[in-house]
């Protein structure tokens, strides 16, 4: 497999199909860019753990390989698919949008339909469709032919090309940003640490099922029993025309999100301080995050076995959990340089408990 | 008592922010333990190891939880007004129009937007006023990520009852100190627990009980009463002494612990009363749940006006919680 650099890189994972429970070949894709870099390992759920040895507190990132998706639950006489929703998607961006289906071996193409708006009555018009009356339509007649390509329990997920646009080309539009965005930058950070001699025993962890909320990211935490937890995700903004300012979140461009507190976890001070002073010594980009409706699998992780110390740096994304996210690759650099910078250079602070005796 | 009670209750400390008040309790613990640590969540841990010999010395885990429910700084306007959003359940009603403090000794007043309707007193509609004259002003003394409590007081009351804030939980915490006091040579090893977050899901409880594996575990904490106007039916009353916790809403009490504190507290003539409080979560289910598990129970403090300014207790049900678990854990075996 060719190695693939930045920004190619997270183009090639974002083409990866890889809803919830279908994360195989996002993993074989990730080993194949490890190989040679550092020792990986699949465990019993998919996730792919990664280790570069080394003298210091136990850091594990994590990133999580599972886009949104749909799981189809039935086939009709004329050969449409009805499908459940796997994570959380607004049902007004799925209607009208490209999808593929399948599963880890055969994908085919599909469109996500319902009744054509000619078609809707006044009332049907003024609400969004529900998924229960969404079907999946791959070009099948009927049912026999829609069963030669798909089975109950295959998946579907957004289809989409990725885009660089905008100033400088520096926007990205794609799919499942959120999360091939942090596989991206946790590969990137192997890659620039192998060689060198390290403060810090290194784990990454690619992990399956986060957006179904299941997170097989905890039981690779509880076999490596983390110091700390560093979660590397993609986060919503809402840098828009209609958004008050406090509730933006963050902005495109300036930076990783460092969140400091959400439903799900409070992430760890002196983790804080030490990021943002990591940043401003080295004249690195980062921000804040403002605003905390949601959670990810750091509040798993940080809870397991004996604990963690938590800390998440997040890619500013919008229109997050449709086909069309989008982020900024200044920001992917911002957050590859944070993460060097705080792992190269011995820590300035002991994460392990200090005992004091009488 | 009522010192000890008023120094703990000063240093704010909210879930995932406890050191100010870990540093006051682990002061209090340091002439009675043999070892204390601070876990990799921040929970204190204060160790003093029984007399029992090998084989027969149990674990025992007591636990209070330090922090307390507040807010952090998510946004500052441009006018200096502070932005907001909340740490634990905080009731709104009780927050409106008070005054708040920053760890730093900051002070200001939590307001919601002029106009906000009684019914809308959402965590959005509200904002702090630091008297800043603009953003820039304001950034002197306070930036985003900083945190605020509503400020914390006591108020003496008639007899031994007095009201403030926070009384949940640093109560439980005071009760843990005292019996360290009194409990100078115990048969098992007691871990005495300062937990963390527990106001955002028993968090700290969890990890902690997870790495001590105890065989006995009693969680410390507040408890709601039906002794007020419009309360709903419940048995427990301010002044009925200590709580002896059947059920809440995260956890059935194991019967061996409620059994043996009911006995104790019979023999050794403790006032005390029993306590089913069917809203709300207490450390207790996460310490139960732990690792392999183990044997837990609570010993409440019945408080009216939880999560308000004037949360109101009696230290006679206090006295009677450390007498309960003072002479609980010298009894033998169970």
């Amino acid at each position: 497999m060719n190695e693939l650099k930045r920004i190619d890189l997270l183009r090639a994972l974002c083409a990866e199909f890889g809803p919830s429970g279908c994360e195989g070949n996002v993993a074989d894709f990730i080993e194949g860019q490890l190989r040679g870099v550092c020792e990986t390992r699949r465990d019993r759920m998919g996730n792919v753990i990664a280790h570069l040895p080394g003298e210091g507190p136990r850091v594990m990132l994590s990133a999580h390989m599972d886009e949104v998706g749909m799981m189809i639950k039935s086939i009709d006489d004329q050969g449409y698919l009805r499908f459940a929703n796997v994570g959380s998607i607004d049902a007004r961006v799925q209607c009208g949008r490209a999808v593929t289906v399948g599963n880890e071996q055969n994908q085919v193409p599909g469109v996500i339909g319902a009744k054509a708006i000619h078609l809707q009555s006044a009332d049907e018009r003024k609400n969004a469709t529900a998924v229960s009356a969404m079907y999946i339509d791959i070009g099948a007649s009927s049912r026999e032919e829609a069963e030669k390509y798909v089975d109950l329990g295959d998946f579907a997920a957004f289809a989409s090309e990725f885009v660089a646009f905008g100033e400088d080309g520096q926007r990205l539009r794609g799919k499942a940003i959120d999360d091939r965005w942090g596989c991206a930058v946790a590969i990137e950070t192997l890659r620039a640490l192998a060689d060198k001699p390290l403060a810090v025993d290194l784990y990454a962890v690619f992990s399956v099922h986060e957006e179904m909320g299941k997170s097989g990211a905890r039981v690779a935490a509880y076999a490596i029993r983390p110091d700390v937890s560093i979660t590397l995700e993609a986060t919503a903004v809402a840098d828009l025309p209609s958004t008050a300012a406090a509730a933006r979140v963050g902005e495109l461009g300036k930076g990783g999100l460092l969140s400091f507190v959400d439903k799900g976890t409070v992430y760890d001070a002196g983790l804080i301080d030490f990021a943002l002073e990591t940043a401003r010594r080295a004249d690195i980009l980062v921000q804040l995050k403002r605003y905390s409706a949601g959670s990810n699998d750091a509040a798993h992780i940080h809870k397991t076995a004996d604990g963690a110390r938590a800390m998440a740096l997040s890619a500013p994304t919008r229109y997050i959990h449709s086909g069309s996210c989008v982020a900024d690759a200044r920001d992917f650099d911002a957050i590859c340089a944070l993460l060097r910078e705080m792992l190269e250079r011995p820590w300035g602070f002991t994460p392990n408990p200090t005992k004091e005796t009488f | 008592m009522l010192d000890l009670v008023k120094k703990i209750v000063k240093a704010p400390a909210i879930s995932g922010r406890e050191d100010a008040v870990a540093d006051v309790i682990r002061a209090q613990m340091e002439p009675f333990c043999d070892e204390i640590y601070r876990d990799k969540m921040g929970s204190l841990i204060c160790l003093k190891r029984g007399s029992a010999p090998d084989g027969e010395r149990r674990k025992i885990m007591l636990a209070a939880h330090m922090d307390e429910i507040g807010f952090f700084v998510t946004f500052i306007e441009d006018n200096g007004f502070i932005r907001l959003t909340t740490i634990g359940g905080i009731n709104f009603v009780a927050a409106a129009y008070t005054t708040v403090v920053f760890a730093n000794g900051t002070r200001g007043v939590l307001v919601p937007e002029t106009g906000t309707a009684a019914g809308s007193l959402t965590f959005d509609k509200f904002y702090v006023d630091i008297g800043a004259k603009d953003k820039k002003d304001a950034e002197r003394k306070v930036k985003i990520g900083d945190y605020f409590v509503v400020e914390p007081t006591v108020t003496r009351l008639m007899g031994k009852r007095i009201a403030g804030r926070p009384m949940d939980d640093r109560i439980g915490c005071v009760i843990m100190i005292e019996t360290a006091r009194r409990l100078s040579a115990p048969r098992d090893d007691i871990y005495y627990v300062f937990t963390v977050q527990e106001e955002v899901g028993c968090r700290g409880a969890k990890t902690a009980a997870f790495a001590i594996a105890p065989d006995v575990a009693i969680a410390y904490d507040v408890t709601g009463t039906g002794d007020t106007i419009g309360a709903k039916p419940m048995a427990v009353k301010v002044g009925g002494g200590a709580a002896i916790k059947l059920k809440d809403s995260s956890v059935i009490c194991s019967p061996e612990v409620v059994a043996g504190l009911i006995a104790t507290a019979k023999t050794e003539k403790i006032p005390h009363q029993l306590e089913i409080l069917t809203h709300g979560g207490t450390d207790t289910s996460s310490m139960q749940m732990a690792g392999s598990g183990c044997a837990a129970g609570c010993i409440s403090i019945p408080t009216r006006y939880i999560h308000s300014g004037v949360e109101m207790i009696d230290l006679g049900d206090v006295e009677a919680c450390i007498a309960l678990t003072a002479a609980y854990l010298e009894r033998e075996g169970k």
